[in-house]
């Protein structure tokens, strides 16, 4: 299925994060990479900081202890919309989407970073405004075409059925064109055939726009159908990191899915 | 003009000549909608023609299309007919294996597909399917990987076909000109009720034949419109969109996707629009519901106004006289207020002529449709005559007949009741079926249709049901009783009936009442009851259904030919009839000896002159016990009419 | 009749003026939800820099600029010293820093333009309209009438600024879901800069046309009290609810003054539109365009 693709360097170096609210843990001295064109996931019972770890790589939680790299660079501190500056766009777990906008507006917001024109020429500028307009809205078409939502183009989001806002929320993030695309349990709450769905446009993404992808899941037939590598916390901390197959024949994976006492 | 083109290839020319600039094909693509022009049409088929040629297609090799409807499958059955090669639109949601069949059937070596999905079931097949060599598909994505030998991506046959055309510039023109009107144009396969699909094969000749006839029948123009979204694989596309509009030089529109048509028919707003009945109903389900959601002020507008449409909107759309100024007014208004904007919202604002067909269409949906002003007219037909067997005239619609014969028809009633048809669009004959053939068309030439059916008195053919099923009363007068059920299942309050009279001298019939309807009517009157035996038992509920069965008498009566078959005595069943306990078959329809077996002795009651009946029948409860249900059952005697006083009631 | 429709007119296009200072609310309330209880003070710090520099000399559309401007640094400033030391805060604390803002503005403005009243002349007569006055007989005021009409277009251009440009969207974005916007890269901090320059811009508008109707003096301030019931009934939310809710203040008002007044003594105007927009709390307390707020479990 994968044959075409190459996956590469490490596009995303995480390095002994460590992460606390107050007195409590929720991510222990963590170190894994994700690599170009490589889709990643992430696992782990309940309460493990698998969503921490996602909110670390997009700038929500700034880490205690530890470094996050992304392109060879380390950063600092980044805020969100600095995270989606450097290529990197998200989908939540709960669904965090403009309701009160359609969908093309909402996925529209998702080209914000790669317009051009500023609030003054917005104002006064008209004419290059509107000929960047045209051109953001024909990159969105494409996702538009390419996730297969055509016919609620103009559906405020709040009316539409969950599977689909899942999808018109990847839609958002795949608009941005990012490098790096982190997805929190994408199909939470989805029935067989969604969740299909979903399954081919995420192998479709990282197949056809060699986008690298962090993936949060739940479904464990889902992670191993989908994923390259697989790390998988517990209580905070990383207790095994490699190949679908690998991890599944860990011991360490085994005691804690099966509730073994620490 | 001296000598009409012949061919559909021919056709096309003429068209590119005629008005090169006007669009011929528009489909909507990221969000816009791209058109191209008769010339460029002309341009790309050549061109498609040619790769096809470079790939090895010779005249006479059969090309499947399937597919959603895009210009390119178009394009590609049009470069099939150019090279003297035969098309073969199939169903694009059909299964692998059905796809086999036809695939071998009509000896497909080469096919034009939308995308990754038609492509896997191609390659499912293959193996079934040693003469199918090339499989070109217009949509890439999710193939990128895929190493078939036979696989070609669209834009690379176009690429072979511009190499080829280069090297052999007058190919395309010598293959053009080799082709015979009498050439098979197009086979289209029948689902048919019973064993496998038939081929059946269409000539260039019959079927433009027979889209000058309805060109010139309803007035197209190259300024009407088509939206379609029916499969490719129907022969109404092809006749309706593909034929036609080499005929009239108009421009069908693409819609983006199955899911975008009805946002795409309000951007289009077509002319012009074909629909089998459940199109017109889900569409009336859809405005329904959006009603009951929008505001109270909406709502009592939509309501108030269309009552006055039920009251006069026909009448002014027939240009009827004897409509009070008063009336014409409210109506005006309510164009403005509902039935304009209504229109809009459904893309129908333009529509000079949409037609259904197919199936008996509802009298409320009919009405509903033709009361706001939408000119939806009734045609009769099948793939095997090119539909266009009759159809009403704009001005001539009634809603129990399918209109009169078209211009070049020949229609015949034989002794049985079948409708025999003779007309230019007869097909030539099923694909590899000769005993087939033979059995459907008799010496004469006339195509036996199955249908049973008679002309009323204005000439408009009246199809009642299909032959096999239609019997005689004792006098010898026809018996359709799924006729005189659908008519009685016309009533809300009926769900069921089944009618008895064959080789009898009257009619009876079985009744099946609509517990959520009548439930409803009586609570609004206040009548208390416990479920579908007590309401069945009520003189009240009696008394409702046999004026429903009366009025459908007054209906039978205005027909010399079904007079007889008025229903003079029925009764309402104890019970609901079951799939489960063997009454109706799994899509629901009536088991009809099955049931008069089971209730031989209400039917004996029902020719009797018993006012009453005891009867006891086993059933099984939706837990899945069983047990019996007794009941007193009242006969209830209806009203029948004579001619004269038929007229007086309606 | 004729009586009838001249107070309903003219309650109509007081309205308008009613519509703008809310409008000024709703802008930042949908964008940061903050009660901004500096609204007020804006308006008369805007009218007070425009009418403090031409009397420094400068002509009217310089002035106009300079007091832009003013309002720009001040929503920067607003920014960096107030909101972004408080974010994340409970709302009520962004409340009452806003009523501290509201004094200091209030202070600046006075310490910088002195405290007396000056009159503003936008060179519009505030005097009946002739042809209406000659045909129909009403007395239509020439003000209002062009106050309306410039109200109607500032609406008209913010409707496009929203709806048609990138930073409209992502203004609208943010008022939407604070999370999904960061998550798309829209930063909150200079969103929330363009939202209170929008808003002073609309404070600037609307201390322009009230000034020049009843003079510029302290007394501006108290229009964010008038807005109070504009809010109540067209939502805090809603930039339609504002504009209709301004016309039903300004209309009620002056129609229950000339109607209800006399019977129980007169001077209802005042209170009117707030006994109005108490029995409207009962009714409808998300107001007429306010979204009703369905939380899910």
């Amino acid at each position: 299925m994968t044959a075409g693709r190459k996956i590469g360097r490490p596009i995303l170096e995480i390095d002994g994060v460590s992460l606390a609210f107050g007195g409590v843990v929720a991510l222990q001295g963590v170190s894994f990479d994700v690599r170009e064109h490589e889709i990643r996931a992430i696992i782990g019972p309940n309460g493990a900081g698998k969503s921490s770890m996602l909110n670390v790589i997009n700038g929500v939680y700034h880490p205690q202890q530890g470094t996050v790299a992304f392109k060879g660079r380390r950063r600092r501190n980044v805020d969100p919309h600095e995270a989606a500056q450097q290529g990197i766009a998200r989908t939540f777990q709960n669904i965090a989407l403009f309701r009160g906008m359609t969908v093309l507006d909402n996925i529209m917001t998702g080209r914000n970073l790669k317009m051009k024109s500023n609030f003054l020429q917005q104002a006064v500028y008209w004419g290059a405004a509107k000929r960047e307009e045209l051109e953001h809205r024909a990159k969105v078409e494409a996702v538009i075409d390419f996730l297969e939502i055509q016919h609620i183009r103009k559906t405020p989001v709040g009316r539409l059925p969950y599977g689909l806002q899942k999808r018109v929320e990847l839609a958002r993030a795949l608009a941005a064109e990012p490098e790096l695309l982190l997805l929190d349990e994408p199909m939470a709450g989805m029935n067989l055939e969604e969740k299909q769905d979903m399954s081919r446009f995420v192998l479709d993404v990282n197949d056809q726009m060699g986008t690298s992808i962090v993936l949060i899941e739940h479904d464990m037939s889902v992670v191993m159908d989908l994923s390259d590598r697989v790390v998988v916390l517990d209580y905070g901390r990383k207790i095994a990191d490699g190949t679908p197959d690998e991890v599944r024949n860990n011991r360490g994976v085994i005691d804690a899915y099966l509730g073994v006492a620490h | 003009m001296t000598e009409q083109p012949d061919t559909f290839p021919r056709l096309l020319l003429h068209q590119a000549r005629l008005r090169p600039a006007r669009p011929a094909f528009r489909e909507k693509d990221l969000g816009i909608w791209k058109t191209w022009s008769w010339a460029q049409v002309a341009d790309e088929v050549r061109i498609l023609a040619c790769g096809l040629a470079a790939q090895g297609f010779e005249r006479g090799d059969r090309l499947a299309v399937i597919g959603d409807n895009r210009p390119r499958l178009y394009w590609a059955m049009m470069a099939a007919q150019a090279l003297g090669g035969v098309p073969v639109p199939l169903y694009q949601d059909a299964v692998a294996a059905e796809m086999a069949f036809v695939l071998q059937d009509a000896d497909i070596g080469f096919a034009v597909v939308e995308d990754q999905e038609q492509v896997d079931k191609l390659l499912e097949v293959l193996p079934q399917c040693p003469r199918l060599k090339r499989i070109c598909f217009d949509d890439p994505r999710g193939l990128r990987h895929y190493g078939q030998a036979e696989l070609t991506a669209f834009e690379d046959l176009q690429a072979a076909g511009r190499g080829f055309a280069q090297h052999n510039p007058d190919f395309f023109a010598d293959e053009l000109g080799k082709g015979r009107p009498s050439d098979v144009a197009v086979i289209l396969y029948t689902s048919g009720t019973t064993g496998q699909p038939k081929g059946v094969s269409q000539t260039h000749a019959a079927m433009i034949q027979t889209a000058r006839v309805l060109v010139a029948f309803d007035g197209f123009v190259e300024a009407d419109e088509i939206l379609c979204y029916l499969p490719m694989a129907w022969v109404g596309d092809f006749l309706y969109s593909y034929a036609q509009m080499h005929i009239a030089g108009f421009c069908l529109n693409c819609p983006e996707s199955p899911d975008t048509v009805m946002t795409d028919l309000r951007e289009i707003g077509p002319t012009y629009y074909f629909g089998p009945p459940r199109v017109y109903e889900s569409i009336l389900t859809q405005v329904m519901i959006r009603i009951e959601d929008a505001g109270w002020l909406k709502r009592r507008l939509f309501h108030a106004f269309m009552a006055v449409a039920k009251r006069v909107g026909i009448g002014i759309l027939e240009g009827k006289p004897g409509i009070p100024l008063r009336d014409r007014l409210l109506y005006r208004l309510g164009e403005i207020l509902v039935y304009g904007p209504l229109k809009n919202v459904l893309g129908m604002s333009r529509i000079r002529v949409a037609y259904t067909g197919g199936e008996a269409i509802g009298p409320d949906l009919f009405d509903f449709y033709r009361s706001i002003g939408i000119n939806l007219k009734q045609l009769y037909g099948m793939t095997e005559t090119c539909v266009t067997v009759c159809m009403h005239a704009s001005g001539d619609v009634k809603l129990e007949t399918v209109g009169p014969p078209m211009p070049g028809v020949e229609v015949r009633i034989a002794d049985t009741g079948e409708v025999l048809v003779r007309s230019p669009g007869l097909m030539k004959e099923y694909h590899k079926r000769p005993d087939a053939t033979r059995e459907a068309i008799d010496a004469q030439g006339f195509f036996h249709t199955g249908d049973a059916g008679y002309f009323d008195s204005g000439g408009h053919l009246k199809i009642i049901d299909r032959a096999k099923d239609v019997g005689k009363l004792a006098d010898g007068t026809l018996f359709a009783p799924k006729y005189l059920e659908n008519k009685l299942k016309f009533f809300p309050y009926v769900k069921e009936a089944v009618c008895f009279g064959q080789g009898r001298d009257k009619v009876c019939a079985f009744i099946n009442i609509d517990t959520a309807a009548i439930g409803n009517w009586a609570e609004r009157r206040n009548l208390p009851y416990t479920g579908y035996a007590d309401l069945a038992s009520q003189p009240a509920v009696l008394d409702l259904i046999r004026e429903c069965v009366e009025k459908a008498n007054g209906d039978l009566a205005q027909d010399s030919t079904l007079a007889n078959s008025q229903i003079r005595r029925f009764l309402v069943l104890h019970k609901e009839l079951e799939a489960d306990d063997g009454e109706l078959t799994r899509t629901r329809k009536v088991r009809r000896r099955h049931i008069a077996d089971k209730y031989a002795v209400l039917i004996d009651a029902l020719y009797s002159d018993k006012t009453s009946c005891y009867v006891e029948t086993q059933m099984r409860f939706e837990d899945g016990r069983s047990g019996t249900v007794s009941a007193d059952l009242q006969i209830v005697e209806a009203k029948t009419f004579g001619a004269a006083a038929a007229r007086k009631a309606a | 009749m004729q009586f009838f429709f001249e107070v309903l007119i003219g309650g109509l296009l007081a309205g308008v003026m009613y519509s703008l200072v809310a409008l000024g609310f709703v802008l930042i309330y949908k964008a940061s939800g903050v009660f901004n209880f500096a609204q007020g003070a804006m308006v008369f710090f805007a009218a007070l820099t425009t009418v403090g520099f031409i009397s420094m000399g400068a002509p009217f559309w310089l002035a106009v600029a300079l007091a832009l401007l003013a309002m720009a640094a001040l929503a920067f400033f607003t920014e960096r010293l107030v909101l972004r030391p408080l974010v994340n805060q409970p709302q009520i604390t962004l409340f009452m820093a806003t009523i501290g803002l509201a004094f200091f503005i209030e202070g600046i403005a006075q310490l910088t333009w002195g405290a007396q009243v000056h009159a503003l002349d936008l060179g519009i007569a505030d005097e009946p309209i002739e042809w209406l006055m000659g045909n129909t007989g009403m007395n239509i005021s020439k003000f209002d009438l062009v106050a309306s009409g410039i109200a109607a277009a500032l609406v008209a251009v913010l409707a496009v600024f929203f709806n048609k440009t990138r930073t409209g969207r992502a203004l609208r974005a943010v008022a939407d879901d604070h999370q999904a916007a960061l998550a798309v890269g829209i930063s909150l901090h200079r969103i929330w800069v363009i939202v209170w320059m929008v808003a002073g811009f609309v404070a600037l508008v609307t201390g322009l046309l009230w000034g020049a109707r009843n003079g510029v003096q302290f007394a501006l301030t108290f229009l964010a009290l008038k807005a109070l019931p504009v809010l109540i009934l067209g939502g805090f939310e809603s930039i339609a609810g504002a504009i209709v809710g301004g016309l039903i203040v300004g209309a009620s008002e002056k129609l229950a003054e000339v109607y209800i007044g006399p019977h129980v003594g007169g001077g209802i105007e005042s209170w009117f539109p707030y006994a109005l927009a108490l029995a409207f709390l009962l009714i409808r307390p998300e107001g007429l365009f306010g979204e009703r707020r369905i939380d899910r479990v």
